[in-house]
């Protein structure tokens, strides 16, 4: 568990963070947005000491971070950035072995972790292992970042604006696959990121920054339904707000007993996935199937609608 | 219809035109009488001159019209070579007819034709786009090539071999005295340039005054250089106790030596900084964040990857340094400008040649040689 209190930096007398204080759990994504120049990059590298607190106390499992020495302190967490930053004249595989040979483990442990971080994060090792980063697409190089921030099992993971550099299509798996990742690892993430709909999408809970506070500190629903401040309200649009709060409903939680015709959706994507296949297909109605292909039901579109209301 | 002729290959071809009208070597009398010119026909048996016109003429066709990279590389190459042994063929013969003290040098046909051919050469071979260790092959069958004409004997009748039996000694000895001062300044200037260039991407602060004086001493002439350490180093020779044992002296190598160290400073610093400043922001802050202390970080990561921009100071400095040390002749530094200003003094120029050549060989072998080192670096693909 982290535990942040009163965290403040100032520059020259100007605050970029104010007594900021939050607990993070531990195997849970937060997520910290805001716009640019809101403080929650600058907050972010607090955590790992890139940049020193002007006042407050960061303490993980109950250590506070002052204690150790930077360097040590930066080694127990995983940290990965908007332009990976993989060293262009390091093949992948040492890239990622970067910080347990800081640690000491022999080659043989590392040689395995690399092996088995780049089939978690679906690429081929005996591919990409000993390739150079120049020689990797912009996708394949935030996933080895991503294997590089995981290799020495850190207690937490850092990530500003992981997927920032990424096309549309290629982000949005993105996202997904951190999110299996993280479930599957069990890992406790600190994510900074400016877009709203990749917050709702990733966070457990959200923290919303501007000009250096918090603002709001809730789950993605709360967010959406209950915006504590304007500021808040403005992240999320009041556009999209009937459909951000559609992306976080999976289609099970309005299915009805029925059968249906046409295209079937799968239970576990979102209400805003149903939507859009509606939309799409001109259907009023779409089949429901689990994970195995098994009919489920059936998703009405006026249950869609009901949903998206509530959130007014 | 006639192709259009290439861009550099119509001067080129020009000139080369023009170099078959003048004289391929000129004849003396003796070592610093007037020189008479002889032309191709007169210089050359007949066989010789009819071979290195249709050889010169194809190359200028080949120069004109044709297009793949390696057949310019191979005609010029070819005629090259022929000129380089028809030369020694033409002192032979010039020298048959007269006395031991008589002089063949090569003429002004003979230099501009081998600059044509040498121009088309390098562009043949840039054109061919060759990869680090085909240059370094390249340019080791050049110097193989010219090795094997001195061991043969080839040139042996050409004024310049002449003037190199007369000083055969004194040549090798002032040979290791250049390359000493040359390569012993670059030594020092790495190793006091690094660092202060480590220091000044640190601070923003000491960038621009260390810059600035560097630069300064930069636009001093290198003659006005040599002068003004004469009487600093003359004062730390008298009253230093110990320093004239190790060789400090107001006149002689120290003076040339520390000259050369701080011109070499401001490219050695300027460069260091710069290939520090190009590498990548993300790149540093993943170091910093991966929990690499301050010290990994410089070694593992950013010096590595400033590497191509440092080494391309050094060529800057090795090239400029072998250039420069021959002035330290001088002020009595001694190197192969020994021979250039006695050749002044005597109005002998193939004694000046002497000189000469072995330092743009020299200069021109340490840019190949560095120029293929950057290439292979791995940070030169980032």
């Amino acid at each position: 568990m982290i535990r942040i209190e009163g965290l403040t930096k100032e520059y020259a007398g100007n605050a970029v963070v104010r007594d900021v204080s939050m607990e993070i759990e531990a195997a849970t994504i937060t997520v910290i947005v805001g716009t640019s120049g809101s403080g929650k990059s600058t907050f972010l590298r607090m955590i790992n000491r890139l940049v020193e607190p002007t006042k407050g106390v960061v303490e993980i499992d109950g250590t506070d971070t002052r204690e150790m020495k930077a360097y040590e302190l930066r080694r127990r967490i995983g940290y990965a950035i908007q332009d990976h930053g993989l060293f262009p004249h390091w093949t992948v595989a040492r890239n990622i072995a970067t910080v347990p040979k800081l640690l000491g483990w022999d080659r043989k442990k590392i040689d395995a972790r690399v092996h088995e971080l780049l089939e978690l994060l679906q690429l081929d090792p005996d591919e990409i292992a000993p390739r150079y980063p120049h020689q990797l697409s912009g996708g394949q190089a935030q996933r080895v970042g991503v294997a590089r921030a995981l290799a020495a099992r850190p207690d937490m993971l850092l990530m500003d604006e992981p997927f920032g550099a990424l096309d549309p299509v290629i982000r949005a798996k993105a996202q997904t696959d951190l999110k299996s990742i993280q479930d599957r690892l069990g890992s406790t993430i600190l994510l900074v990121t400016h877009d709203m709909a990749e917050a709702i999408r990733l966070g457990d809970r959200i923290a919303v920054m501007s000009e250096g506070r918090v603002e709001q500190l809730a789950p993605p629903a709360e967010i959406l339904t209950h915006p504590a401040s304007d500021n808040v309200r403005n992240l999320v649009g009041d556009d999209d707000r009937p459909f951000r709060y559609l992306s976080l409903i999976p289609v099970s939680e309005r299915t009805e007993e029925g059968t249906a015709e046409g295209t079937p959706i799968a239970a576990d994507r979102s209400l805003y996935d149903a939507l859009a296949e509606m939309i799409w297909s001109g259907r009023e109605v779409l089949p429901v199937v689990g994970e195995d292909g098994s009919a489920r039901g059936l998703v009405r579109r006026g249950a869609l609608l009901d949903a998206a209301r509530s959130v007014a | 219809m006639i192709p259009r002729p290439d861009k550099l290959g119509a001067p080129m071809g020009a000139l080369l035109a023009v170099a078959l009208a003048l004289p391929l070597a000129s004849y003396r009398a003796n070592r610093i009488a007037l020189a008479e010119a002889r032309g191709l026909f007169e210089a050359l048996p007949a066989v010789w001159a009819a071979a290195l016109l249709a050889c010169a003429v194809a190359t200028i066709a080949v120069a004109l019209f044709v297009r793949p990279p390696a057949i310019r590389l191979a005609v010029p190459a070819l005629t090259l070579l022929l000129l380089l042994i028809a030369i020694g063929v033409a002192a032979r013969m010039l020298m048959a007819n007269g006395a031991d003290y008589a002089r063949v040098a090569p003429g002004t046909g003979f230099w501009l034709a081998g600059f044509a051919l040498s121009i088309l050469i390098t562009d043949a071979i840039v054109r061919l786009k060759p990869g680090p260790f085909l240059r370094l092959g390249v340019f080791a069958l050049a110097a193989a090539a010219i090795a094997a004409i001195l061991v043969t004997g080839e040139w042996n009748a050409l004024s310049i071999l002449a003037e190199y039996r007369g000083h055969a000694a004194t040549f090798w000895r002032e040979g290791a005295h250049h390359l000493q001062l040359a390569f012993g300044s670059l030594a020092a200037a790495i190793a006091a340039g690094v660092p202060i260039g480590i220091l000044i991407h640190r601070s923003e602060r000491l960038k621009g005054p260390v810059l600035s004086t560097l630069s300064l001493i930069q636009t001093i002439p290198s003659i006005a250089l040599f002068g003004m350490l004469i009487v600093p180093l003359s004062w730390v020779a008298a009253n230093v106790p110990g320093a004239s044992e190790i060789g400090i002296r107001g006149i002689g190598m120290a003076p040339a030596f520390v000259a050369l160290f701080l011109y070499s400073l401001l490219p050695m610093v300027a460069n260091t900084a710069a290939g520090l400043s190009g590498v990548s922001p993300s790149v540093t802050e993943a170091a910093a964040g991966m929990g690499l202390t301050s010290r990994q970080r410089l070694i593992s990561v950013e010096l590595p990857l400033a590497l191509p921009v440092i080494l391309t100071g050094v060529r800057i400095v090795l090239v400029q340094n072998i250039g420069l040390t021959t002035i330290a002749a001088l002020i009595g530094g001694g190197g192969f400008g020994t021979f250039v200003f006695q050749g002044l003094g005597q109005t002998a120029t193939d004694l000046i040649l002497l000189g000469a050549l072995p330092t743009v060989a020299l200069a021109f072998a340490a840019a190949v040689v560095l120029d293929a080192v950057i290439d292979v670096l791995p940070g030169a693909k980032a």
